[in-house]
């Protein structure tokens, strides 16, 4: 008789006390106020002092001279904070150090192109395809940000910066998929996410969609990509790498030996670990999620034994939950910390929403593709 | 997702058992020509060299860009 044992899939055991990238949150505020957002006090402005990075900078420049580091200005939006006050913030990190923004690109005109240019900034910009998918992306007054939105994608091509683009999708089915794919060609990003909408912070919309619109979303993108396969797309670059490496049969060196901590740094100094989008929020439970402030204690010691914060052992327990008994594990590594919490309300729940729609349908809708075999043929 | 579907070793022969592996590997001929179509897609493109165009390679295109390449737990 043949007995079988489980094998277990490597990688993401633990969190690893040196991050590739920390996420900064210069300002709280945000000049838009898109329905799905999940960020608490977007419309204060809360300014982040220039002690706080530099209290940043002194463990980022450090980890910036022995290997390729980032800095990621995300926030609220992170332009609302103006040109000088960001230019404060960036003069503590040394040259070393790579700066990321993810910004609405309301604000972008020519003289925030100078400053992106001056400080090697790489751009990356928030809008959901044409005009009419746009309809969540909003001002304080219900007013469509996208002429705006236009308006700062035309500086950043005049001036010939270059440019990612994170693309909500908050109702996947396939007929979208080429209409999203041939907008994003036209306007000439480089790479392009997409972020299916996920209920989570402040935005409690749910996010349960019909099985095949989702793998169908995922299928019919992947045509329109292989079509005409200028932009790199993220979700499916991924899964290109994941099947190539089963193919290959490499799929166990996949992984990451351990998770990326990605402290996220409030604007008063405050870290969150592994989800940004828990930064801001209380729960009687888990209290309000932060591993310290960078102001009391220096951000290595901070990161040295994540596991102290209560609410990040149960978010390991939850991992290895995931490793037992999820098939598509070894393809994901995990549902997000963010994701089991505002659906599960704990972290060591397993598949969520987000994982079915963002991952276990998209490797489904990617291999639906391969079956079928090439439709522009 | 399906029951079956975690990786399994067979204590006898030692060969793992792995069904969503071996879904991937039954699609292998039209996977294959995906990656092929994706490998010369990144030969084209300016930032790649034809030295390395696997998908590994592609994926280390992300590198540049923290918000994308992090894909298994990165800000949204």
């Amino acid at each position: 008789m043949v007995t079988r044992e489980r094998r277990v899939v490597p990688g993401m055991r633990g969190i690893a006390s040196v991050p590739t990238y920390v996420v900064m949150q210069p300002t709280t505020l945000c000049n838009l106020n898109c329905t799905y957002c999940y960020l608490p006090f977007r419309s204060q402005q809360r300014r982040m002092s220039v002690r706080v990075a530099a209290a940043v900078a002194e463990a980022v420049n450090t980890w910036a001279a022995e290997r390729r580091f980032s800095v990621v200005w995300h926030g609220g939006e992170p332009l609302a904070i103006g040109r000088r006050h960001l230019a404060e913030l960036l003069a503590p990190f040394s040259s070393d150090v790579e700066h990321h923004v993810q910004t609405n690109a309301t604000l972008i005109d020519d003289a925030w192109c100078e400053f992106f240019a001056e400080h090697r900034i790489r751009v990356s910009v928030s809008v959901d395809g044409p005009r009419e998918r746009n309809a969540y992306r909003v001002d304080r007054g219900g007013k469509l940000s996208y002429d705006r939105v236009m308006a700062g994608i035309a500086a950043l091509r005049r001036h010939e910066i270059p440019f990612s683009v994170l693309c909500v999708v908050s109702r996947p089915e396939p007929e979208l998929a080429a209409e999203l794919y041939a907008y994003f060609l036209e306007l000439g990003c480089e790479v392009l996410g997409i972020n299916i909408e996920e209920r989570e912070g402040v935005n409690q919309r749910g996010n349960a969609h019909p099985e095949a619109a989702v793998v169908g979303f995922w299928r019919e993108l992947v045509a329109a990509w292989r079509r005409d396969p200028r932009i790199h797309v993220r979700e499916i670059e991924w899964t290109l790498r994941y099947v190539a490496a089963v193919l290959d049969d490499t799929v166990d060196d996949l992984l990451p030996a351990q998770l990326d901590p990605i402290p996220t740094i409030g604007y008063d100094g405050s870290v969150v670990l592994l989800s940004p989008e828990l930064a801001g929020f209380t729960d009687p439970r888990y209290g309000d999620f932060t591993s310290g402030n960078v102001l009391e204690t220096p951000l290595p010691e901070l990161l040295a034994e994540p596991e102290r914060t209560p609410w990040i052992s149960e978010f390991l327990a939850g991992v290895e939950a995931c490793r037992a008994t999820c098939p598509y594990f070894g393809f994901c590594g995990g549902a997000h910390a963010a994701n089991r919490y505002f659906e599960h309300g704990r972290f060591d729940g397993t598949v969520t929403d987000h994982c079915r729609n963002s991952k276990i349908r998209l490797l489904e809708g990617v291999l639906e593709h391969a079956r079928d075999g090439d439709p522009s043929a | 997702m399906p029951e079956t579907a975690i990786r399994r070793r067979d204590q006898d022969t030692g060969a793992v058992s792995d069904p969503l592996i071996e879904r991937v590997r039954q699609a292998e001929a039209g996977l294959t020509a995906l990656l092929r179509d994706a490998e010369r897609a990144r030969e084209l493109r300016a930032e790649m060299s034809a030295k390395c165009s696997s998908a590994v390679c592609a994926w280390n295109y992300f590198e540049n860009i923290p918000t994308f390449y992090n894909w298994n737990n990165r800000p949204r």
